[in-house]
């Protein structure tokens, strides 16, 4: 078979510059220049030339049999796919030949050739291993390989047989151990005595089966041994709203938004791949949410997105990045990269982009959002029937993603970091978009009985799921390949992305296929639903799955958690994951060293409040994300006359034509927890609904997602679990806002290779989900017209500075947060009610409205100022007494800035509420506090610099 | 049920928005035909390739914006193979018959693949859109200053600003010499003066060029995204007047 090379170049290539850059900034200060050349190799009796069109564009590309590139110019290092392993991007060159009439191409491989000058050979592999390739699927290509044949090739392992009924417990630990299955002793003695029961070992497969389904991941085990489940969902309950659809059972949870549609809120993090290899696992933490939306009923309609990442501090020196993890800045840039790769492709909006830092985030946060829509009628599933044809439909199955639910279930530490770098998934998000477009079809057609997407734990997890009530057999030979080196057991457990699994009925099966195939979404019949309630699976003409669904499903062995308050330690915070090399440590709520309470010393803190990490313009990465697609968005992440205020928050209207809106916001801070886990659990929901509020989300139809991240657990993590679901559990029956959805994980403990532990603060995150009213009468945050006045609307106590931006200047946390328990719902409630009885009227008397919440009273004054072009003056004495930075800095969350026509009586609007007229809008773009007058533009520098540097932008 | 002679009656007045694999902005293109008093049908490119749809049936094409095939190889490339080596004579009748064709962001892409843009010589390719000088997506709201270019597309529109999104990773507009390169919008700075810097022309695009139409004034490609600056709540309705100018041809 004759194989066919052509290299392509490009006249002038951006790609090929920014990586330079980013490569001199990393370090290799000696790189001079950077060529990056495309090779394609072609299998099959045909002329190159007749495949000119699909390689080579003359206006701005070359091509030739030869590489142009002189190899006394400097090493050259070409990365392509394994031997193993199809490349994303043959269906489309072999779709594209065989469009222009070229039917003898038999495959097609793209290898990328990187040519350094100026750095050694040595340099040059060392850039390739840690910054350009993925080991799991891609290698580097040594120059003098001979190519036989292009066509993925590969021997699978055997199935294995695994014993278990003669050890002890020392031994079960280490069979556990030396499998990489994570599973805790209980579980390795449950699946003991099951194999002594039965009388005949387990395959590799079955062992796999049970110990992914058996993880903390899917099956949430510390949770359920809290009983904390269980609270959300009495809670929920209790609240009984009548706009709820669809609660925790499916894959997210549904709201009503009109009599005919429902909307759909998913948040899910993937914290340990994102920790380990960043692109990959940011870029799939989007493909798995998002299959979330598809997976809601019977198939919803993703409509917008979001990225949470929290890290340590991305300038940290490199010195201080504890030994086995990776760099913050890297992750952050990785992430950033990774996001814009896979939601802009997806077209899907997004929503909110949100970096925060803390010193505890060695294993990082990495949370997305996944907002959906669907119709009323298809948003509950039907239960599988015996006869049932498994439809897989989606991508290929690879050797990417093994291990990842049980993985991600246990801690990191410098050792898993390479060890399980299969964890981590390779996305391609275009085999994603394309059933995005085929399951809204597929399900007003009639087709679906029941879909569920293939997350964690891979094919193993979702027949498993779908088949509980009835049973389920497999036939592996059918599941389609590009790795054809992967055994029974990794066909099983394989997380490859892009996957989805339909319960399709036999009668609907033709139109089914149909419907995919003009979508050009490959679907594969892999087994049926039966009625014997077991999980049967076959490999090579041999049964390698044959487990009981009850024992799957009803044995998990769920140990007792014991729960211990902690005394909590001014030093380090509650679990010791405050840690501040060289900071002050303190008792004090207070700052030791006491600062002049005078505005001329609180202007110069005011701007390094505006350059804190969490204050600054993030936008440099937030445009690199879609806001617009779908034609749907009201307010997305940036607004104002500049386009780079921060909104926190999105509305968009779903249905088209129609005025009815949706709005979702997020509030996510590190800090809180390290005061008090309740304090934060609370601050975290007011500050989201609040944030809803103020654009003109409906008080009385908002629903609400949770995300936890905590450390391993412990007794005192447990602790701090129970307080946070505690507090909100009750919280939200006083509010009548019930949550829907939510996902935790227990994994945030890093252990790094010099032997210490850091963990993550308690970590809790709320996004909203609220119906507006009518998207006409949203409110903006920016400020509109001189001569307006400024109200600030709710409380705020200048003593409470603890978990703010501001002591975190300083090196301090404090003791006491603006928070004021679970009575404060009642207020809260009023001032809701009013400010959206405001906004709902003909002529809404507040032209703009903003949350208070990191960076304080001026941070949002800047950000209102900043986004109308305008300026403010505000009366220090209004703000009342206490300490000046308490009063411009405290985060006074569940309080609003607001902007009112100067003709409206703030008494009328506001009677009975705790408001007070601090201040007017003025003309010139400046704010005046006190008397001290700074100008926006000089702010504006201040407040733009960090992220960019940080972005590298 | 009508029968299918008034089906295709209806579709001559009907305006194709073709989508493929990895387009992701039809929904909200139709939409905003409808919304400009015309009628969008949603075409698949599969449809069309296996002959359940005729291109000549319909008044007129847009290719919307998305990553068609996942952008390999290029922005635009796959699709624009396709077109070529498949639709290449239906699309050149469909010219010559003064049907209208509009190709936005992923669509303008593929338009230049396909020689359409800039000289309108269908499988002779003279220009392309590249990646963006900042080597990264941009996806920012945008100031267009309308050009003269003696076309349908722009009438009553020259010299006015539009304030609209834009929304890539490849849209700097590289040429061959002796292309006939005809902006019709360019990228403005915060004064109204055309600009190649940095934000206010994304993409680095030399002369500020974020569109073009061909030579016989028929197909229009742009970068920026019209369809979402449509509604009051989308803070802009600049895109609705291409629309009203696509829907009222030929009246």
């Amino acid at each position: 078979m004759s194989i066919h090379t052509l290299y392509v170049n490009r006249a002038d290539d951006p790609e090929a510059a920014a990586l330079r850059r980013r490569l001199r900034a990393g370090g290799h200060s000696r790189l001079k220049g950077l060529t990056i050349e495309r090779v394609y190799r072609l299998e099959g009796e045909v002329d190159p030339q007749a495949l000119w069109p699909l390689f080579v564009n003359p206006v701005f590309e070359t091509g030739g049999a030869a590489s142009a590139l002189e190899s006394a110019d400097g090493p050259i290092i070409e990365i392509g796919y394994q031997r193993a392993v199809t490349d994303p991007e043959t269906p489309s060159i072999l779709d594209g030949a065989c469009a222009l009439g070229v039917v003898n191409l038999e495959w097609a491989r793209l290898g990328h050739r990187y040519q350094f000058r100026g750095i050694a050979a040595t340099e040059a592999r060392r850039i390739a291993e840690e910054e350009l390739y993925n080991p799991v699927v891609q290698e580097i290509i040594p120059p003098d390989r001979v190519w036989d044949s292009l066509r993925p090739t590969g021997t699978p392992e055997p199935v294995r047989r695994i014993s278990l009924a003669r050890l002890d417990d020392a031994g079960l630990s280490r069979a556990s151990e030396e499998n990489s299955w994570y599973a805790p002793l209980c579980q390795m003695q449950t699946l003991r005595d099951y194999e002594r029961e039965r009388g005949r070992p387990f395959t590799d497969a079955e062992v796999e089966i049970v110990v992914q389904s058996w993880s903390d991941h899917c099956y949430h085990t510390t949770w359920k041994s809290l009983g904390l489940f269980k609270k959300l969902m009495d809670a929920t309950r209790q609240v009984n709203h009548p706009r709820v659809v669809s609660v925790f059972k499916d894959n997210a949870g549904g709201m009503l938004l009109t009599d005919d549609w429902v909307v759909t809120i998913k948040g899910e993090t993937h914290n340990f791949p994102s920790a380990i290899a960043t692109f990959g696992g940011v870029a799939t933490k989007h493909g798995g949410v998002i299959r979330d939306t598809l997976g809601f009923g019977k198939g919803g309609f993703p409509i917008g997105g979001s990225t949470l990442m929290g890290t340590m501090d991305p300038r940290l020196p490199e010195e201080d990045v504890p030994p086995g993890a990776l760099h913050p800045g890297h992750i952050v840039r990785e992430s950033v990269r990774a996001t814009a790769y896979y939601c802009n492709p997806m077209g899907i909006p997004m929503m909110y982009p949100v970096y925060r830092a803390h010193p505890g985030y060695p294993k990082c946060l990495a949370l997305g959002h996944s907002l959906g829509l669907i119709p009323r009628e298809h948003a509950l599933k039907d239960p599988p029937q015996p006869g049932d044809a498994v439809l897989l439909l989606g991508g290929r199955t690879g050797r990417d993603g093994l291990h990842g639910a049980t993985a991600s279930s246990a801690g990191m530490t410098g050792e898993t970091a390479r060890k399980e770098a299969a964890a981590v998934q390779i996305g391609h998000p275009i085999i994603e978009r394309k059933f995005m477009e085929a399951i809204p079809r597929l399900r007003d057609a009639g087709c679906l009985r029941a879909l569920t997407d293939l997350g964690a734990g891979g094919i193993s997890c979702a027949a498993g799921e779908m088949g509980e009530r009835t049973g389920v057999a497999l036939d592996l030979d059918r599941v389609p390949l590009k790795d054809q080196s992967l055994s029974a057991w990794e066909i099983l457990l394989s997380e490859s992305q892009e996957r989805m699994l339909a319960a399709i009925p036999p009668e609907r099966l033709d139109e089914a296929r149909e419907i995919l195939r003009r979508h050009d979404v490959e679907a594969t019949i892999i087994g049926h639903f039966t009625d014997t309630r077991r999980y049967q699976a076959a490999w090579r003409g041999e049964p390698v799955v044959d487990l009981e669904m009850s024992f799957l499903w009803g044995c998990c062995p769920i140990e007792v958690a014991e729960i211990r308050a902690p005394t909590r330690n001014e030093v380090v915070g509650w679990l010791g994951s405050w840690v501040v090399p060289g900071s002050r440590r303190t008792r004090a709520n207070h700052l030791t060293t006491q600062l002049p309470n005078h505005p001329t010393t609180q202007l110069a803190l005011a701007r390094q409040v505006l350059a804190h990490y969490h204050c600054c313009d993030q936008s440099p990465a937030g445009f690199q994300f879609d806001s617009t697609v779908q034609g749907r968005t009201v307010i997305g992440p940036y607004g104002g006359k500049t386009g780079r205020m921060p909104t926190h928050a999105f509305v968009a209207a779903p249905i088209r034509g129609e005025r009815v809106g949706v709005a979702s916001t997020v509030a996510y801070n590190p800090f809180y927890g390290d005061v008090d886990p309740a304090g934060l659990a609370r601050l975290a929901l007011v500050e989201a609904v609040s944030r809803a509020v103020a654009v003109g989300a409906d008080p009385e139809a908002i629903t609400l997602c949770d995300n936890f991240y905590t450390p391993k657990a412990t007794p005192e993590v447990n602790w701090a679990l129970a307080q946070m679901v505690e507090t909100i559990a009750d919280l939200s029956v006083r509010l009548g806002m019930p949550f829907i959805s939510g996902k935790d994980s227990s994994s945030g403990t890093f252990r790094s290779s010099d032997g210490r532990t850091v963990d993550v603060p308690p970590t809790f995150v709320v996004a909203t989900m609220a119906r507006v009213p009518d998207v006409a009468r949203v409110v903006t945050k920016e400020l509109k017209r001189p001569g307006n006045r400024l109200v600030l609307l709710g409380r705020l106590d200048p003593e409470r500075l603890g978990g703010s931006v501001y002591l975190d200047l300083q090196g301090e946390r404090g003791t006491l947060l603006h928070d004021f328990g679970q009575e404060w719902a009642a207020g809260l409630k009023q001032t809701w009610a009013r400010l959206h009885a405001l906004t709902q009227q003909e002529e809404n008397p507040v032209r703009a409205a903003a949350a208070i919440g990191e960076g304080g009273l001026f941070a949002r004054l800047f950000e209102m100022a900043y986004g109308g072009g305008l300026g403010a003056r505000v009366d220090l004495d209004a703000l009342g007494p206490g300490p000046l930075e308490g009063r411009l800095f405290a985060e006074a969350v569940g309080t609003f800035l607001v902007e009112v026509e100067a003709a409206a009586d703030p008494e009328a609007l506001f009677a009975g509420l705790e408001y007070r007229v601090i201040g007017e809008v003025t003309a010139e773009p400046a704010l005046e506090i006190g008397g001290e007058r700074v100008a926006l533009a000089e702010l504006e520098a201040v407040w733009e610099a960090p992220f960019r540097e940080v972005a590298g932008a | 049920m009508p029968d299918r002679k008034s089906q295709i009656r209806n579709r001559k007045s009907t305006i194709a928005v073709l989508y493929a694999p990895g387009i992701n902005c039809h929904e909200e293109t139709a939409f905003a035909i409808d919304h400009a008093g015309g009628r969008g049908e949603v075409v698949a490119l599969f449809d069309l390739l296996e002959g359940r749809r005729c291109l000549e049936d319909y008044a007129g094409l847009v290719i919307p914006g998305g990553f068609s095939y996942g952008d390999h190889l290029a922005a635009g490339r796959v699709l624009a193979v396709h077109l070529i080596a498949r639709l290449s004579e239906a699309l050149r009748a469909f010219v010559a018959a003064g049907r209208p064709v509009l190709g936005i962001c992923n669509g303008d892409q593929v338009l230049m693949e396909t020689g359409l843009l800039p000289n309108g010589t269908v499988g002779e390719r003279a220009g392309a859109l590249t990646q963006n000088r900042s080597a990264r997506f941009e996806s920012r709201w945008v100031r267009l200053r309308v050009q003269e270019t003696g076309s349908f597309w722009t009438e009553g529109l020259e010299g006015s600003l539009l304030r609209v999104p834009v929304a890539h990773g490849e849209g700097r507009v590289v040429h061959t010499a002796d292309a006939r390169v005809t902006p019709a919008f360019l990228y403005v700075d915060a004064d109204g003066e055309p600009t190649e810097a940095y934000p206010d022309n994304p993409a680095g695009s030399p002369g500020g060029v974020a569109g073009v139409v061909d030579p016989s004034g028929l197909v229009l490609g742009m970068m920026p995204h019209p369809e979402r600056a449509l509604l009051p709540a989308h803070g802009s309705t600049d895109g609705l007047a291409l629309f009203r100018n696509l829907v009222c041809y030929g009246d």
